[in-house]
């Protein structure tokens, strides 16, 4: 707009800068030309009849690729999983609008799916040798961490109702947060079983302490152990979100999955990777998009979020135009206060006014690898482990002014006394040794943090590997270099670390 | 003094700070006070500057009028609050003006919030 003035700031009324469109060139659709748009998606514009084929499309370019064990180079090699699907459910919009696409592009055979439009129908039939289903089995996963907090309303219920009514030829498998913490639990899906072991938060150590017969063993009773022994609501909010994905990790594979799927929009991968990143979660940056897990090597799980390219707006608008019900999450107690809330605040802000600022978050992470190859992998959260984690933290902080010592434990003959710092990545160091703002005292009297069942079972397998290492000093001194790798049960585990134990 | 009919919903768990309906039909004047007071009266109107009733002041009544709590959560800096979408006509309100967009008779206003999680 051009003002005709003298350029005598007294005289000159105020210019008005015109406002910047919020959409490139006209307002009919950039996809079929002809219909006005309805939604606006960073910049382009979009109708309501072609929305659905632009979700799917990012979809499928996320999905795709990942689905058969091998990358195809053939684009029309069929598409084929070698094991289930398991798809997260929270009850949040993204884990809703998730399921409800996944539904309509892969499961319509075996779902009775209200429209199609926008998604492409199978090219000669649903029963072409080509069309065969992607996975076998499908189920749908929900966490319950109402035992966590008490008072907390516990939707399991409600979620499974919502899936029966809708997804009915899905199994529903409900998992609680307090299976972290339940052998049987851990039996059922695999695992190996394992000593209790708790870690000391009072130092920097983590001093853990493993016991044969623990006092506390209710899962129910040790997941609130857990939490209120966590030194922030930023430790509460991230630990929780761990013990969520290890738990659903270990689940898909129990089920035979081969992939497991989460909501997580492109909106809330950019908060969790600014969050994470903020906490020391850098060496993980890739695995927030993307992981290929398989910690203990007996069978790999794709976790996949298919909707990385999908903003929460669109999820909201498709959610709102397919009249899908969302049921919402529960908030954390003082979860406001957190790393991940203000984060939130923050980016939610930047996506209204500056809408491509968010994918670039996501797509400059992408870009970026760790610089070192990871040493094993963390024993909390069973992500690469980077070298030399203690040594950059005594480097850049003081943190106690005295040196740590381990804390007595005379009332226990059977316990064991280790440092776990060497077998934290950084992320879940800070997690568990962070301090408040308000001082180093902390609000809880709980110090003592019981270990989920899987860091239990990693520790213990690492502790008698160092153990039998430690006992055969002979063999470095021999000509020949003699390796015997056998699979012990928990009398010989006992039995090699006898002479540790304090008697 | 004419005035237009409008209807009004809200979704995703805005509703719960709207006395938990989602769906309101309202009635407004055509012109309003410029400063988006919606409290001052018709006579009032003709020594104040006025506009067209546009979304921006809807915006203002709802929270002068309808809302029961927690006006944080619906408005920030004199518009909706960031994570609060607004559909005008089934329309995105960006494609329309936003809050610029002169209200007319019958239009339909729907407020999303996308802050459930997810």
């Amino acid at each position: 707009m051009v003002s005709e003035s003298c350029g005598n700031p007294s005289v000159e009324t105020e210019a008005i800068m015109s406002r910047r469109p919020k959409y490139d060139k006209s307002k009919f659709c950039i996809k079929c030309k002809l219909n006005s748009g309805a939604i606006i998606v960073r910049h382009a514009v979009y109708c309501k009849e072609c929305f659905p084929a632009l979700l799917s499309y990012k979809v499928k370019r996320i999905l795709e690729p990942q689905i058969n064990s091998k990358p195809e180079l053939s684009r029309k090699k069929s598409l084929k999983a070698s094991g289930n699907l398991s798809i997260g459910f929270s009850g949040g919009l993204g884990s809703t609008v998730l399921l409800d696409l996944i539904s309509r592009i892969y499961l319509s055979h075996r779902t009775e799916t209200k429209k199609e439009e926008g998604v492409t129908k199978p090219r000669g039939g649903k029963d072409h040798p080509r069309n065969e289903p992607v996975w076998k089995m499908v189920s749908v996963c929900y966490v319950e961490i109402a035992s966590g907090f008490p008072g907390m309303s516990d939707k399991t219920q409600k979620i499974h109702q919502l899936l029966q009514e809708n997804y009915e030829s899905l199994e529903f498998i409900p998992i609680r947060l307090e299976n972290a913490f339940d052998l049987s639990w851990w039996d059922k899906v695999g695992g190996k079983a394992a000593l209790d072991a708790n870690t000391d938060l009072t130092s920097d150590e983590l001093f853990v302490s493993t016991a044969i017969n623990s006092p506390d063993s209710d899962p129910v009773q040790k997941l609130r152990s857990y939490i209120s022994a966590l030194p922030t609501p930023t430790a509460i909010e991230s630990a929780i979100h761990t013990l969520i994905r290890i738990l659903l990790l270990y689940t898909a594979r129990s089920t035979q999955s081969s992939h497991l799927l989460l909501g997580t929009s492109l909106t809330s991968i950019s908060i969790k990777l600014i969050s994470s990143i903020s906490q020391g979660g850098g060496f993980s940056v890739r695995e927030e998009a993307q992981e290929e897990w398989n910690p203990d090597s007996k069978g790999a799980v794709r976790l996949i979020r298919p909707l990385q390219e999908i903003t929460l707006k669109e999820c909201s608008m498709w959610a709102w135009w397919n009249d899908l019900l969302v049921v919402g999450k529960e908030k954390y107690p003082r979860g406001k206060d957190g790393i991940e809330a203000l984060t939130k605040e923050f980016i939610i802000g930047l996506e209204r006014d500056y809408p491509s600022t968010v994918s670039t978050i996501a797509r400059t992470c992408a870009k970026l690898a760790p610089k070192v190859d990871a040493a094993g992998l963390c024993i909390l959260c069973e992500r690469p482990l980077q070298p030399g984690v203690q040594e950059w933290k005594s480097q850049i902080s003081i943190r106690a002014t005295k040196e740590p010592s381990p804390p007595s434990h005379s009332s226990d003959p059977s316990s064991v006394l280790h440092s776990l710092t060497s077998y934290l990545c950084y992320s879940c160091h800070t997690t568990l040794s962070s301090r408040s703002s308000k001082g180093v005292s902390r609000n809880s009297a709980n110090t003592s943090l019981p270990l989920p069942v899987w860091a239990s079972t990693h520790l213990q397998g690492l502790l008698v590997d160092v153990a039998i290492t430690d006992m055969q000093p002979n063999l470095k001194e021999a000509d020949e270099e003699i390796w015997l790798t056998h699979k012990v049960n928990p009398d010989e585990m006992k039995e090699a670390i006898g002479e540790f134990l304090l008697e | 003094m004419t005035t237009i009919s409008l209807r009004i919903e809200f979704g995703g768990g805005l509703e719960l700070l709207f006395s938990n309906e989602k769906r309101h039909t309202l009635t407004l004047p055509s012109m309003v006070s410029s400063d988006n007071n919606s409290k001052t009266s018709a006579d009032a109107l003709s020594g104040v500057n006025t506009k067209p009733a546009d979304v921006e002041y809807l915006v203002f009544y709802l929270r002068d009028h309808l809302l029961q709590e927690r006006p944080e959560l619906f408005m920030e800096s004199n518009t909706v609050r960031p994570g609060i979408l607004v559909l005008i006509n089934d329309t995105d309100w960006e494609l329309e003006g936003e809050g610029e967009y002169v209200l007319q008779n019958n239009d339909e206003i729907v407020f999303i919030s996308t802050l459930h999680g997810g």
